[in-house]
């Protein structure tokens, strides 16, 4: 069977997403499903930015905290929404 | 306790951001009626009953952060630039630190234990056979508790085998360790004041976000804006409330405008040290215990409640107020900001009169946000030479400062020690009975919050994210992070 690729995700650690709920996610081994995590790469990562401009791709306004999967930035990311973005991503993987 | 990650902190967060980036850029008195508008539009979803409410409290959030005692002086008529030129003209008296905001408290009902619906009506009927005050009977078939006569112990919840006896609390009063809380006759939060040691667990445990402290964050910007020699002090425990190392926290505090940065750690090494010669001796001389004293809650504690532990507390003087007096005796233009965790640091500050301003963790991050300034990105500054206080920034946690003294006491001597981590009605009741029979360690700990400093009302992170990244394991992953990708 062919290696499926793992999911990319990077955890905003800049100041401004640490300080409004990004740290919680950090504690990721705690709410996700270890099998999740066995399909994803999750690091930390400096700041994207994001908090600079105020709009997603669809337009909506995003508020910290940010996080990247395969490339794409959400906001206002808690552990609850962490984790049913990380399924959605392996499920269409 | 409520969960530190939640909305009310966002928005508490977000009011802090705007309010001091007005400030930075001179507009706050322009500016400071239109953030309720800018933080709740026309189209956003309420989570009270309505866009207006959410505006007025968040007006009271700015007042709250301007030190204004909202239960006293709330003028409705009055708009926030009028508060604003009074804080930037004068400092507010520090005392009352918390407040109340009438319009957020939900009058929450009176503590109650109900019977839900899971009540089966066994046979056994253990609730009824263990109620001390027969409190409970049966009716068609199920459990009923006598609210009138119920004591609320809590006996009916242990021994229900289907867990159908709830407990529905009023958060503030549960919290608050010394039942400073009381509600008015409309049954809206009040807080007696005379009984009331500042420990800030009322604030942090109203889901409504209807208690907050006074901040003392004008004081501190006033301070930042004249051309003194500003100096932070830093509490140990604030290793782990940001992203970075402690060598980067000081440089991005050098970047807020702090002109020199140093640990209260270093204060600590000596009031350990002299705590040290101090159980000894009075060991020596037949006084049965000693508690610690850099609790300022815990000293609220002693003044209005139990004075009888005045005797046995300890007579040194605190790491901030060591630090506080070292650096005025080595410039004695230098003005001293203390930022860590705590509100009741505030009291203690005023009364030492060497700490000319207190900050909390909460407001240091909305400084670095408004400011642009990413911790982690931070070169690292070199913080000098610890070793002889390094241990001692295990103050922050519940049991450090104990084993900071038992290293410094002389070999020969032996002590036993304790800690009381954390006050709540059961501690606080326990130590009166101290008077009529000592307890057996020489040496106490006390901490009014639990799991030490690190868990204080102003706080930025969870305790257990903050002690895996005080252990330098930034957990797991984050090592990789430094530049990783740019949008």
């Amino acid at each position: 069977m062919k290696k499926k690729e793992k999911i990319k995700v990077k955890i905003c650690v800049g100041t401004s997403c640490f300080v409004q709920g990004g740290a919680d996610l950090l504690l990721y081994n705690d709410f996700l499903d270890p099998a999740l995590i066995d399909r994803c790469e999750i690091e930390g990562c400096s700041c994207f930015d994001a908090c600079k401009q105020i709009e997603d791709a669809t337009g909506k306004e995003i508020k910290p905290p940010f996080v990247e999967i395969n490339g794409t930035i959400h906001g206002s990311v808690d552990a609850q929404e962490l984790a049913s973005l990380i399924r959605k991503a392996v499920n269409n993987a | 306790m409520l969960e530190i990650n939640n909305q009310y902190n966002l928005v508490k967060r977000r009011v802090q951001i705007e309010v001091i980036k007005e400030f930075i850029q001179g507009n706050l008195i322009d500016d400071v009626d239109k953030i309720p508008y800018k933080l709740i539009p026309k189209e956003s979803d309420p989570s009270r009953c309505c866009i207006y409410k959410e505006r007025a409290m968040i007006r009271y959030r700015i007042m709250a952060l301007l030190g204004v005692n909202i239960e006293k002086d709330d003028d409705e008529m009055k708009p926030l630039a009028a508060y604003v030129k009074e804080a930037l003209a004068h400092d507010a008296p520090v005392q009352p630190v918390l407040t109340t905001i009438t319009t957020g408290c939900s009058s929450c009902p009176r503590d109650q234990f109900i019977v839900s619906d899971l009540c089966r009506g066994c046979f056994a009927r253990p609730c009824m056979a263990n109620c001390p005050v027969d409190a409970i009977d049966f009716r068609q078939g199920k459990a009923h508790i006598d609210q009138d006569r119920c004591i609320r112990c809590g006996k009916c919840i242990e021994v229900c085998p289907f867990h159908s006896v709830i407990h529905i609390p009023v958060p503030c009063e549960g919290a608050c360790p010394v039942d400073a809380i009381k509600k008015n006759e409309r049954g809206f939060v009040e807080i007696d004041y005379t009984r009331c040691i500042s420990c800030g667990k009322c604030a942090i445990s109203c889901p409504f976000g209807a208690i907050v402290e006074r901040s003392g964050l004008f004081p501190v910007l006033k301070l930042l804006r004249s051309k003194k020699n500003i100096v932070a002090l830093i509490h140990p425990s604030i290793d782990g409330q940001f992203p970075g190392t402690l060598g980067q926290i000081k440089t991005a505090l050098l970047h807020v405008g702090f002109d020199e940065v140093r640990e209260v750690s270093e204060g600590a090494g000596e009031t350990a040290e002299h705590m040290a010669g101090e159980v000894v001796q009075r060991l020596h001389q037949g006084s049965p215990f000693t508690t610690t004293n850099n609790c300022s809650a815990y000293m609220e504690l002693i003044e209005r409640h139990n004075p009888q532990l005045e005797k046995s507390r300890s007579l040194v003087a605190t790491p901030m107020s060591v630090l506080a007096q070292k650096i005025k005796s080595e410039n004695s233009q230098s003005q001293t900001v203390f930022i860590g965790p705590c509100l009741a640091k505030r009291i203690e500050a005023e009364k030492l009169g060497t700490v000319d301003g207190v900050l909390t963790f909460s407001e240091l991050a909305a400084m670095f946000i408004a400011k642009k300034i990413d911790v982690r990105e931070m070169e690292e500054t070199d913080l000098g030479d610890v070793t002889s206080y390094e241990d001692c920034r295990e103050f922050a946690l519940s049991g450090g400062q104990l084993h900071c003294v038992e290293k410094r006491i002389a070999s020969g001597e032996s002590i036993k020690t304790m800690t009381i981590n954390g006050l709540d009605k059961k501690t606080v009741k326990s130590l009166d009975n101290w008077e009529r029979k000592a307890p057996v360690s020489q040496l106490i700990e006390v901490m009014s919050c639990e799991g030490g400093c690190i868990n204080g009302p102003g706080c930025v992170v969870k305790p257990s994210l903050a002690l895996k990244l005080r252990n330098g394991k930034a957990t797991t992953p984050v090592q990789s992070a430094k530049k990783s990708t740019k949008l």
